[in-house]
């Protein structure tokens, strides 16, 4: 979003050059100078006394989509319309009266504006929109006269790929974003459901229990295929990275904050909890990594669990490192 | 006593009040106010007032016409349309402040201008009679067909080039009952945004139709 300024409305009170923190603002022409307009800034917007400035934004949403039919209803119009402009001109230049030339004259230049307003609305409003960009292509593969002014078309449709191109990314990112949020909403409701299912077994409501069950399960499958369709799925080696990757985050960056606040407030539960998963997860990332070091080896392994902390070891050790429990209560994989 | 509303700009008339300022005084029924009265906001004559009845429910042209021009199958623009296409695209990147896209534009919107079929030997009355097709066919199917699918922006550009259609009509008819000096010692106004014409002393403060102000509206000037 960069400023601009109407010359039309402008009455030169200057206080846009008090405010401008980069002189933007201070050009000969009167026009404000882009390069060095700071994005979204404003202040110059908000100090004109005219209301000359606006922000004009770099990228445009897509249109409104219209539909087929009022399309060609306009478009019979906007050629009725277009006749009548050319029928105004000759008219203007065949007539003898000075009269019925100035009539003719804002005849013509009146159905040219009604034409032009017709088309805007049949779909071609935005300067750089599909829609144009599919007209100029189409236009462009028919014309055979060496008058098309070839150049001008190709310049245009090559900014309008690219702008077009861009604004793809945006909106499937914004899906890509959507998939993610899904994702960890499913993943969170799979787990809030198996604890659920937990306490309904210890409460001795088992069809309670069975039923938040299958919810988690069902929740795991939407979650697997969100996560899939995101494309978030590597090579396991891409994988195995990508495990390194967010289990370091958490041991390093996320946990020793949450462990200190837990501590500041005398939350003991939260503490352990919290410090628990903390050196579980660097233990995560080693075995990821060494893994990944070894992944063309086809030699067995098996890693032990366990059940209390989530520490993972590869030798059922007499008792866990990080909590302490029994190594009898390991379970094996 | 009635009242009578200009179908291109709105403006009333009540029989009650008259029209001091035209030398109409008050209690002067429709019928005797003279044929030369036009709307003192827009300049339409007074064929274009029509009682105001449920006025604003009913469209100024009645689209109760049963011959329905039929949509045609496919989209197709001629010369003439490209040119007004890529002249509106033009405006768009005017308004976006980028010159250079505008710049584009403006040389495809030349060629096809200069490629546009030529009309053999119009006049005034046959301009007439296309401007007359659009107001008793194009116009009411159009309209049926933006309602049908809510688009309020054509509804909108509808509506605008319907008020403009009736102006020009209602200037056709004075050329054609040979009142052209009607012309006379007046200016001509095109408004930029609508394509409102107005012929008048002085431009109005805001367009009749689109309501932009006076001064999105080019005086046509009369060469000698």
């Amino acid at each position: 979003m960069h400023a601009v300024r109407n010359i039309r409305l402008c009455t030169k009170d200057c206080l846009c050059l008090y405010v401008c923190p980069t002189g933007a603002t201070d050009t000969e022409t009167g026009q404000i100078d882009a390069q060095k307009c700071l994005s979204g800034c404003r202040l110059c917007v908000d100090a004109c006394p005219s209301h000359a400035i606006s922000l004009v934004p770099e990228e445009y949403p897509a249109q409104q989509e219209t539909s087929g039919d009022v399309k060609k209803a306009l478009g019979i119009l906007s050629k009725s319309k277009t006749e009548q402009e050319i029928a105004a001109y000759e008219i203007e230049e065949a007539a003898e009266t000075p009269r019925a030339k100035q009539l003719a004259k804002a005849i013509g230049m009146s159905n040219r504006i009604m034409a032009e307003d017709l088309l805007r609305e049949a779909g071609f409003m935005l300067p750089q929109s599909g829609e144009v960009l599919k007209l100029l292509n189409s236009l462009v593969e028919s014309e055979t006269s060496e008058d098309f002014p070839a150049a001008a078309a190709e310049k245009l449709i090559q900014k309008l790929r690219k702008i077009n191109a861009s604004m793809k990314e945006k909106t499937m990112s914004k899906t890509t974003d959507n998939l993610l949020e899904a994702f960890a909403g499913e993943a969170q409701a799979n787990r809030k459901y198996l604890a659920f299912s937990r306490k309904a077994e210890q409460e001795g409501h088992l069809n309670a229990a069975k039923l938040f069950r299958a919810a988690a399960d069902a929740e795991t499958i939407h979650a697997l295929k969100h996560f899939e369709v995101a494309g978030k799925i590597g090579s396991t080696i891409e994988n195995l990275k990508s495990g390194v990757e967010g289990e370091t985050h958490e041991y390093k960056e996320m946990y020793p904050p949450f462990v200190e606040q837990a501590e500041a407030e005398g939350n003991n539960a939260a503490v352990r909890t919290f410090t628990f998963a903390m050196k579980a997860e660097e233990v995560h990332a080693g075995l990821y990594q060494e893994a990944m070091d070894t992944l063309d080896n086809q030699e067995e392994v098996f890693y032990y669990l366990c059940p209390v902390c989530g520490n993972i070891e590869k030798v059922v050790p007499g008792k866990c490192p990080i909590c302490g429990v029994s190594g009898e209560k390991f379970i094996k994989y | 006593m009635k009242k009578y509303i200009c179908s291109v700009c709105g403006y009333i008339y009540d029989e009650a009040s008259g029209y001091p300022e035209g030398n109409i005084p008050p209690g002067t029924v429709w019928a005797d106010v003279p044929s030369s009265f036009v709307c003192p906001l827009c300049g339409a004559s007074k064929a274009e007032f029509n009682e105001n009845e449920n006025e604003k429910a009913k469209p100024a042209v009645s689209s109760t016409s049963d011959s329905h021009a039929s949509l045609p199958e496919d989209i197709s623009y001629t010369a003439a349309e490209l040119s007004a296409l890529f002249s509106n695209l033009a405006k768009g990147c005017e308004k976006q402040y980028d010159s250079e896209m505008a710049d584009l534009y403006k040389e495809l919107a030349a060629y096809y201008n200069l490629k546009s079929e030529k009309i053999n030997k119009p006049d005034f009355e046959s301009l007439k009679s296309l401007l007359q097709n659009d107001l008793s066919t194009h116009f009411a199917m159009a309209n049926d067909v933006a309602a049908g699918q809510h688009d309020r922006g054509a509804l909108r550009a509808l509506k605008w080039a319907e008020k403009v259609s009736l102006m020009i009509r209602s200037l056709l008819n004075k050329v054609e009952s040979g009142k052209a000096d009607f012309l006379k010692e007046k200016n001509v106004y095109v408004c930029d945004i609508c394509g409102f014409i107005y012929v008048g002393d002085e431009k109005p403060e805001i367009c009749p139709v689109c309501k932009v102000p006076g001064m999105k509206m080019t005086q046509v000037g009369r060469s000698a």
